[in-house]
């Protein structure tokens, strides 16, 4: 059984780094295709949010499992500055560093499971995750 | 397919399924396997290994003695592979160690039953007659009934770990090829034809859920690199509801079309269904929709630069009106 | 690891490459920026076929060299966005909005060419 894979987030380079492992995973446990382009570009939007408003954080990419379906783990934890309204910050359109936001609704649609949780000045850990299918 | 390359397959079917340390540690939680379970179980080892062989051999033999358990019977392979098996299974049922390396015997076991065809209710059948055969010695070998009846129920808790992970790995395979040949269904109805040279048609036919939608999607998608497409015309007609959700998935395959460079026609669009769609809040404005397929190819080809004209001396005879 | 920047008559041809990061996709837009000017450039063409994910910064890049392109008279197009790629910006809900997209290069040069002759008649 693989182990968690921990990423340190901190610079461009560590986005492209977190996605190509996140494909690397996910392709161990059988995902496919679109699958895996699906599940790298919710990283790279978590990772470059780190990247911007954090500064630095990291990813911890992990296989899970839930009554038999396989599926890989996504978190993003960093200490920055928080997001104040989280629930304007998941609608969409919603932005303060650009014009296409923060990336977390768009994340979330990509994803199956996707849970926030964020505090001002003390950080931002988000959870995601996407199943293989079972019949 | 040869021993080798399946038991390798072995390791992968343990991952697709989700058996690790983790998983298999809550199955013993589930038939609440405890210490005192083991110390039982190591009592009665020797009366029960000693006779694996034993054991084993009417296993099969109850079997053969099943109608519905006769395909299986004829597959030499299988059942002399399975036999193999099924003597160290019995073994190692008594042995104490009921880890990772435990349950990849049972999966090896189960998964020689599945591609030989054996139903479930027809191992479990056999499996109980095994048991009782168990029981049988190890009363025989307990200094008291209730002593035997006490070792005997440890024993079971292991067996019905081994009937989890084994029926769990069956239905596992035969779900696999089922969903094997719905996804050979599901490309089979839903062609992508090339009727031109850089022109697609998508006829969609029947109810579209998520699933077939992004099926659809992902299909017309690849069909448009590998067909160099610079037109689709996708046609509804067939559709048997076309709600908001499905307008969306419409949507969103014209969208990714166009980010590969192919514009989509959609047809069979009608005006009232159009106009239903719009007052539930779709935005149709992008949408380039004609209302019959005809049409569509038509307004395609004239896009693509085609011309069509019409020759004077058609070669099949009937086609001119009088009025020509 | 800068993008490579070729010239085919007034066209420019930028091809990223698979591990682009975001620094150098800015640098791109800045090397655009200047480039579409000294060259007179008619047209731009981003080729992203190597490109594995395309996320809401590439497509905000993309879309910023498209304007900036558009104000010294160029016109941009993309083209090699593959197909996991697109449906995934799809479900990320990201457009190139008035950007043009093309399959490759040579429907790229016919879409720069027929957008020239158009203009040239308007």
């Amino acid at each position: 059984m693989s182990e968690p894979r921990r990423i340190a987030v901190s610079r461009d380079e560590d986005v492209v780094v977190a996605r190509q492992i996140g494909r690397a995973l996910a392709t161990e446990i059988g995902f496919k295709g679109s699958d895996l382009t699906l599940i790298a570009t919710a990283i790279s939007e978590v990772a470059r949010n780190i990247v911007v408003y954090a500064k630095h954080g990291d990813i911890t990419l992990d296989i899970v499992e839930d009554r038999g379906r396989r599926g890989v783990c996504v978190v993003a934890r960093d200490e920055g500055p928080g997001i104040p309204d989280v629930e304007k910050a998941m609608r969409d359109g919603f932005s303060t560093g650009g014009s296409l936001g923060l990336g977390l609704p768009g994340a979330r649609r990509l994803m199956d499971d996707f849970e926030i949780v964020s505090q001002v000045g003390v950080g931002t850990t988000v959870t995601m995750r996407k199943w293989t299918t079972r019949s | 397919m040869t021993n080798e390359r399946s038991e390798s397959e072995d390791g992968a079917v343990a991952l697709e399924m989700g058996l690790n340390e983790q998983s298999i540690e809550r199955r013993h939680k589930a038939v609440t396997l405890l210490p005192e379970d083991l110390a039982r179980i190591a009592r009665i080892r020797e009366a029960v290994a000693r006779r694996a062989e034993e054991f084993g051999k009417s296993f099969f033999d109850y079997l053969a003695g099943l109608d519905d358990a006769r395909d299986f019977m004829r597959n030499a392979e299988a059942v002399h592979r399975a036999r193999q098996l099924k003597i160290e299974h019995l073994a190692a049922m008594v042995g104490g160690n009921y880890g990772m390396e435990y349950a990849l015997q049972r999966l090896k076991l189960a998964r020689v039953y599945s591609r030989a065809g054996l139903e479930t209710r027809i191992f479990l059948g056999a499996f109980h007659h095994l048991l009782r055969l168990v029981g049988t010695a190890i009363l025989k070998s307990a200094r008291s009934p209730e002593e035997a009846f006490e070792d005997f129920m440890a024993l079971k808790k292991v067996a019905f770990f081994d009937i989890g992970i084994i029926v769990d790995v069956m239905v596992f395979e035969r779900e696999r090829v089922i969903r094997r040949q719905q996804e050979a269904i599901r490309e089979l109805t839903t062609p992508v034809l090339q009727i031109r040279d850089r022109l697609l048609m998508l006829p969609i036919i029947g109810t579209i859920d998520t699933h077939r939608a992004r099926m659809l999607t992902e299909g017309l998608l690849h069909s448009i690199r590998v067909n160099r497409a610079k037109v689709v015309v996708m046609d509804v007609t067939g559709v048997a509801a076309v709600d908001t959700k499905v307008a969306n998935h419409l949507l969103q395959t014209v969208a990714a079309s166009r980010l590969m460079g192919a514009m989509v026609i959609v047809t069979g669009l009608s005006a009232e269904v159009s106009q239903t769609l719009v007052n539930l809040g779709v935005d149709l404005a992008g949408l380039r929709t004609i209302g019959d397929l005809q049409g569509g190819i038509e307004e395609a080809e004239q896009l693509l630069g085609y011309q069509m004209s019409r020759i004077d001396r058609p070669k099949v005879a009937g086609v001119l009106s009088p009025s020509n | 690891m800068s993008v490579p920047i070729l010239r085919q008559g007034d066209v420019l041809i930028a091809s990223i490459q698979v591990a682009q990061t975001d620094e150098d996709l800015r640098g791109l837009r800045d090397q655009l920026a200047t480039e579409v000017g000294s060259q007179r450039a008619k047209g731009v063409i981003i080729d992203v076929t190597a490109l594995d994910v395309m996320d809401s910064f590439a497509t905000r890049t993309l879309r910023a060299i498209a304007y900036s392109s558009r104000l010294r008279g160029a016109h941009t197009v993309v083209v090699g966005i593959q197909p996991d790629v697109a449906f995934a910006m799809v479900q990320l809900g990201l457009d190139l909005g008035a950007v043009s997209t093309a399959l490759d290069l040579d429907d790229a040069i016919d879409e720069l060419r027929a957008r020239r002759s158009e203009e040239s008649r308007a």
